[in-house]
């Protein structure tokens, strides 16, 4: 993989900004997040019409082998469409779809520092008195995220998708993932599925866009429990906006080791919140069907991790780690969910 | 192997986490992090895993019932006790998708036995650090 340098940072800002000079590129690193994307946070200072600038900025760029499959356009155009939509993002800077510059595809955006993302900082005593406030956050943002109306986004870069159709296409798009990075048998997932395609869900309450990984992990939050901004947006699609809310409750979130969804609150809370929030039904029968649909998104994703080892040249330690860790523990939430367990 | 492989495995891992992860940052700290979780990981598998795997599937291999899956030379390696229960994992899946649309008490029976195989599978194959 190609290495980044503040020097070639720096070239290829002054030949693609137009009235940039005096570019100054310092403390570039890698940042340890997320399993999908390389990200590395770095200052930058340059001068252009208005006059000297100096900023933090982070670039994400498209490994060669991913557990998700989506691009840096994906994402990018996710972010700006959500932007100025009362959903907090970062905003976005720049996007290289060619992979030559940098040995993939890059976006820049701002970076906002001071804060934490860590969803294990959470579980840690002192923050304890502070869950009750991150929750209200995490779901309220996640619920006004439901009822901002798509007819109003920029979403021609989503596949198209009805209020009827959403459901299976979702289901069709993570069995195929399942069967594409195949990683031997799985006699619950597969049941689970067969499960799923016998009891269909009702049509949406409406379309929304869905962010396809808000938990605990994917947000900034700062010293008082407030959420800054929401991150991680390459699964974002149009969708079921009861989706988010399964997502966020899936048990291999459960960052406690308890009953507490995403290691904050517990379900009925989170539910709570994000009713009043989006002002959307929650029907217990269509978000049981979510609950266990995010459970096979959740083993096709883990098994895209393990297969990524069988074919990467330089695999990543975070996909083998997901694999082992998570797996078995996405089986047992499938089986508790079926009335198994 | 001795020194005993999960006692080292163990050891290893919270030397990794104690004296090195403090002198790193960023991603690096990161990765050393999940690669102590991991040999934690191989440490809890490596005395089971093969009792695990004759277990299941014999479990399964019982549950299929067929002289076809029966296993007639034993190979004790995990790899060849891995290759064996993925073969009779897509066996079961195949029997479980009949028998869970059929309304025959036998199949309804089946169908209960195979997901208390399953049951037992999950958690005979839990790990110490899982959130569930």
């Amino acid at each position: 993989m190609k290495t980044i340098t503040e020097s070639l940072l720096r070239d290829y800002l002054a030949a693609r900004m137009d009235g940039w000079s005096e570019i100054a590129i310092s403390n570039l690193h890698r940042l340890p997040l997320g399993a999908s994307r390389e990200t590395f946070r770095f200052d930058i200072a340059y001068t252009d019409g208005d006059g000297r600038h100096e900023e933090g900025l982070i670039l994400r760029r498209d490994p060669p082998a991913s557990n998700v499959d989506s691009d840096r356009r994906h994402e990018f155009s996710a972010y700006k469409a959500i932007y100025g939509h009362g959903i907090p993002v970062p905003r976005m800077i720049l996007l290289e779809d060619d992979p030559e510059p940098f040995g993939g595809a890059i976006s820049l955006a701002e970076d906002l520092r001071g804060f934490h993302n860590s969803e294990y900082q959470l579980q840690e005593p002192a923050w304890q008195d502070r869950l009750g406030r991150i929750a209200d956050e995490m779901w309220s943002t996640m619920g006004r995220l439901a009822a901002v109306p798509v007819e109003k986004l920029d979403a021609g870069f989503m596949e198209p998708a009805t209020c009827e159709t959403t459901a299976m296409l979702e289901l069709d798009r993570w069995e195929k993932t399942l069967d594409t990075h195949d990683t031997g048998p799985e006699p619950i997932t597969r049941a689970a599925i067969r499960w799923l395609r016998r009891n269909p869900p009702p049509p949406a309450q409406k379309l929304a866009m869905v962010h396809g990984d808000f938990r605990a992990g994917n947000f900034l939050y700062d010293d008082d429990g407030r959420l800054i901004a929401v991150l991680d947006w390459e699964m974002a699609h149009l969708g079921d906006p009861l989706e988010d809310l399964a997502w966020s409750m899936v048990r291999v979130f459960s960052f406690g080791k308890d009953e507490r969804r995403s290691g904050i609150a517990p379900r009925e809370v989170a539910i709570r919140i994000w009713r009043e929030a989006s002002g959307l039904d929650v029907d217990p029968q269509a978000l049981h069907w979510w609950e266990l649909m995010m459970c096979v998104k959740g083993q096709a994703i883990w098994n895209t991790c393990a297969h990524a080892w069988q074919i990467a040249p330089q695999p990543a330690v975070i996909h083998a780690y997901a694999a082992w860790w998570l797996r078995n523990a996405q089986d047992r939430a499938m089986l508790e969910l079926m009335g198994q367990l | 192997m001795k020194p005993d492989v999960t006692r080292a495995a163990g050891f290893l891992a919270n030397m990794l986490r104690e004296d090195i992860v403090p002198e790193l940052t960023g991603f690096r700290a990161g990765n050393v992090s999940m690669t102590a979780a991991m040999l934690d990981m191989i440490a809890e598998e490596w005395d089971r895993a093969a009792a695990r795997l004759v277990a299941e599937n014999a479990d399964f291999a019982a549950l299929l019932g067929n002289d076809a899956v029966k296993d007639a030379t034993p190979d004790l390696r995990i790899s060849a006790l891995t290759a064996r229960n993925e073969d009779l994992r897509t066996r079961l899946i195949a029997l479980h998708a009949d028998v869970e649309t059929r309304d025959d008490p036998q199949a309804k029976d089946t169908e209960t036995t195979i997901w208390a195989a399953l049951r037992r599978s999950v958690e005979a194959r839990r790990i110490a650090s899982a959130n569930f």
